[in-house]
């Protein structure tokens, strides 16, 4: 009897349910929805209340709190709540603290240490956008020093179809649009409807297919200066989560850092690492 | 202290001074003869005072409950007598130092927003952890910089290449100002909290936030210490201080976890991203501050 109900969905979501839905969402995925981010949680909701035919909010809760077949749920709800599109320069205050705190840092002790190279690990790199982002950061800050160092950028994904377009490295203008312009004109070059990175950038970036579940694999990846996963961990149930990311902290150099997701915790999955507050973003830091 | 502009600021004739009857109400709320009827007859004699302080506690961020309270006597009743000083102090001090400013530039906003950022997570916190400062931590927020707009307002030239300074070389503004002015906000501030007879915590707050190992007042001084420190990490800042930091390696933390402040049970991830909406809150503040009444009588000569 599950006809579609027109008007679900269409009911306001309270207060309160907004509360329980978003304590369920961080404690399950880690994800935090502030009390502005409430009509942003409605509006990813409004298709899962559809395609549950619950007609509103509190019944949505209910059911993920109490229905057994709920587990099933939350792979949808965690796949409407992260935004699943990935562009360059995305999360400007993650991206400058990487830029302008943790990476200069990373790169004094390296000198300071006598060895010139830097590993740079893009864990979930999608389409590309994320590895070319922080290779494009590294270019901007070693400028002509960069023949100097030995800089490599790991990207890894678990979609054949994600790495194929990260290879092809060409992306459209609104992939771009948070892009500095005088970036987009050093190290992107219009080829039409789209925009192609510079080879120089492109040799920075190694990609690569990667299974996180692949132990053996992901044991190999070591020496890492800094990490970035970001809207990974959600998909994994708490027990992977743990080890994944406990995973990352070996693959860490000392010194190194990790980013997750803009909203992301680790507060319930890893107590290793130290909490670090940048202006307007979070890392951790692995001493 | 060894500095002109400290000398320079402790001379001047003209410095704004506290509403004597405020002032009286602080003495009176010290002494041992405090009761409701003498501290709401004292704000009495300052009718505009008065009138004040009745608005902001009927104002959006004070006022509990849907009835507007109507005298000062019922106000102390319903919120403490407490609270009612904490709003007599910060009234008074805001009515002396005008968020526009006398040239009404951009920074002194920035400025007032980071106090009151810094007064809102304090009483997040405090609330997070039991700490039961009773508004205190609120009011130590909002005045913990006073230093610093006497300072830009006195020596705004040399302020603003203090700010410069501390942009450039990427240090915290006390070190520019050091390095700049030989003196520092702290010391600026405490010696006006004293001048104008505020409580003792907040002339120990003013000195000691950036190194609360040496207050008397440890954990209101720790707590407004790492407030501070949060109100800049999102982005509530003043000047060149883009500071990156581990908060459970600050002092501050560990002497809240030294007085038995259960801070390791603070999830700091979701209290971070709790207050990434502290900037509607502040603008509740300053809607509530500049409701027509409060801000009037402004002093003219700041």
């Amino acid at each position: 009897m599950n006809e579609f109900n027109p008007s679900a969905g269409s009911s306001q979501m309270t207060d309160d349910t907004f509360r329980l839905l978003r304590d369920f969402i961080y404690e399950h995925s880690g994800i935090y929805f502030s009390d502005t981010k409430k009509a942003q949680l409605e509006n990813r909701l409004v298709l899962r209340l559809r395609a549950n035919n619950l007609s509103d909010y509190d019944k949505y809760y209910y059911m993920l709190k109490y229905d057994p077949q709920a587990s099933r749920e939350l792979r949808a709800l965690f796949d409407s709540v992260t935004t699943n599109e990935t562009s360059f320069f995305r999360s400007p205050p993650q991206i400058q603290a990487f830029q302008e705190k943790a990476l200069p840092e990373l790169m004094t002790n390296r000198e300071n240490m006598g060895e010139k190279t830097l590993r740079l690990w893009s864990a979930g790199c999608s389409t590309g956008d994320e590895p070319y982002t922080m290779a494009i950061i590294v270019k901007e800050l070693l400028q002509e020093k960069l023949s100097d160092w030995d800089v490599k950028i790991f990207a890894s994904d678990i979609s054949e179809k994600a790495l194929r377009s990260a290879r092809a490295a060409a992306y459209n203008e609104y992939t771009l649009r948070a892009v500095p312009p005088e970036i987009k004109k050093k190290y992107f070059i219009s080829n039409g409807s789209q925009y192609n990175i510079t080879d120089e950038i492109r040799m920075l970036v190694e990609l690569q297919y990667l299974n996180f579940n692949d132990d053996k694999r992901v044991r190999l990846m070591r020496g890492f200066d800094a990490i970035f996963c970001r809207n990974v961990l959600i998909y994994f149930d708490d027990a992977a989560k743990k080890r994944f990311v406990s995973q990352l902290y070996d693959s860490l150099n000392p010194g190194g850092y990790l980013f997750i997701g803009h909203s992301e915790s680790l507060h319930n999955i890893s107590r290793a690492f130290k909490l670090v507050h940048f202006p307007g973003a979070l890392g951790y830091k692995k001493e | 202290m060894d500095s002109q502009v400290f000398d320079a600021i402790r001379n001047i004739d003209d410095l704004p001074t506290l509403p004597s009857v405020a002032m009286e109400v602080l003495t009176l709320s010290r002494s041992p003869e405090v009761s409701i009827n003498k501290i709401s007859e004292c704000i009495h004699k300052d009718p505009p005072l008065a009138a004040k302080v009745l608005r902001m506690a009927n104002s959006s961020f004070y006022r509990r409950g849907s009835n507007e309270v109507d005298t000062l006597h019922r106000a102390i009743l319903m919120m403490g007598l407490n609270e009612i000083i904490n709003i007599t102090t910060s009234v008074s001090v805001l009515s002396i130092l005008p968020p526009k400013g006398s040239r009404g530039e951009t920074i002194r906003k920035a400025f007032w927003n980071h106090c009151i950022a810094t007064g809102l997570i304090a009483r997040h916190i405090d609330r997070k952890l039991s700490m039961r400062s009773m508004g205190r931590e609120f009011v130590a927020g909002l005045l913990h910089d006073i230093g610093k707009i006497i300072l830009d307002e006195y020596f705004h030239k040399e302020y603003m290449e203090a700010h410069a300074f501390s942009i450039d070389v990427d240090c915290a503004m006390h070190e520019a100002e050091t390095e700049v002015l030989g003196t520092t906000h702290m010391e600026i501030g405490h010696f006006l909290a004293q001048k104008w007879g505020l409580p003792e915590y907040i002339a120990d707050v003013n000195l000691h936030h950036h190194n609360p190992d040496e207050s008397k007042f440890k954990d209101i001084t720790a707590l407004i210490s790492i407030s501070d420190l949060l109100a800049k990490a999102k982005e509530f800042s003043f000047g060149g201080d883009r500071l990156s930091f581990v908060l459970s390696d600050q002092p501050a933390w560990h002497i809240l976890k030294q007085m038995g402040y259960p801070v390791h049970l603070l999830d700091l991830e979701r209290f971070t991203f709790e207050i990434e909406d502290i900037g509607e809150e502040v603008n509740r503040y300053i809607t509530a501050v500049s409701e027509p009444g409060i801000q009037e009588n402004v002093h003219e000569r700041i």
